[in-house]
């Protein structure tokens, strides 16, 4: 393990590091797998309905990915690890898998699926964030980060199912405006 | 007629080796079995099912009211 002090801070400050570790890895599962669940349901928005959801699907997708990029050094740093078998990361992820509905042509559907994949997501770095706060500075600083994007997914999405103004105007830039910082 | 359950009977409920996974919440006890967040009786890493989680909600993410989805199998006697 390299970062000792690193981890030994968090462990002085009263977090049980294992199971923070644990919930890092549930977690960055939960955003390999919607990165993969998302690609299929990018694919299946065809069509008039489908193409008005097109740039979010994917500005999620792609941020999905970079989140599970930003959580692996993280991860490592505490002194935990990916499992070695991907298909047992699928299984433990923290959030339901974000399948493609019955009926693939039903945008509506594929709005519900997406949108119930950022609560949990939301939900999941609300979490970390209570935990880490005051306590793991740079976990804290990652999962609110992470937490700032999944809040946007949300907002989006729930948007276009007409539950009410998200008040986001269009991202302007590059993907990853909270995250990209710590996948330079 | 609900069952009531002690918190030893509930302890057994821990969703492990093929027990169903109850928990309990301002004194009613739901079957968590069928939830994808309590498989293998574990929930978010840090709880574990047949426990009274009344004094954990108030830091959870969510309200009690996310348990009222899941089916009601008793009372939790103080």
């Amino acid at each position: 393990m390299t970062a000792k002090v690193t981890r030994e801070m968090v462990e002085k400050s009263g977090i049980n590091v294992d199971q923070l570790v644990e919930l890092l890895v549930k977690n960055a599962a939960a955003e390999l797998t919607t990165y993969y669940y998302y690609t299929i349901l990018r694919v299946n928005l065809i069509g008039l309905q489908g193409e008005g959801i097109k740039e979010i699907a994917e500005t999620a997708r792609i941020e999905d990915r970079n989140h599970f990029e930003a959580l692996v050094p993280r991860i490592y740093e505490l002194g935990g690890k990916l499992p070695g078998n991907m298909k047992d990361f699928h299984d433990i992820s923290a959030c339901p898998p974000a399948s493609l509905p019955r009926d693939p042509t039903d945008v509506r559907a594929i709005l519900q699926v997406l949108v119930e994949a950022e609560r949990c997501a939301v939900r999941g770095y609300t979490y970390i964030c209570n935990l880490t706060a005051g306590k793991d500075h740079r976990t804290y600083d990652l999962a609110q980060a992470i937490l700032n994007e999944e809040i946007e997914h949300e907002s989006w999405f729930s948007e276009f199912l007409g539950e009410g103004s998200s008040g986001h105007y269009l991202r302007r830039g590059e993907t990853s405006p909270f995250v990209s910082k710590f996948l330079k | 007629m609900k069952k009531v359950f002690t918190r030893e009977e509930l302890s057994r409920y821990n969703g492990r080796d093929g027990a169903p996974a109850y928990v309990a919440c301002n004194g009613k006890v739901y079957d968590v079995t069928g939830s994808f967040h309590w498989k293998g009786g574990k929930h978010h890493v840090l709880h574990d099912a047949g426990q009274d989680l009344t004094g954990s909600i108030g830091r959870a993410p969510h309200t009690a009211e996310i348990l009222e989805k899941f089916p009601v199998v008793g009372m939790l006697r103080d």
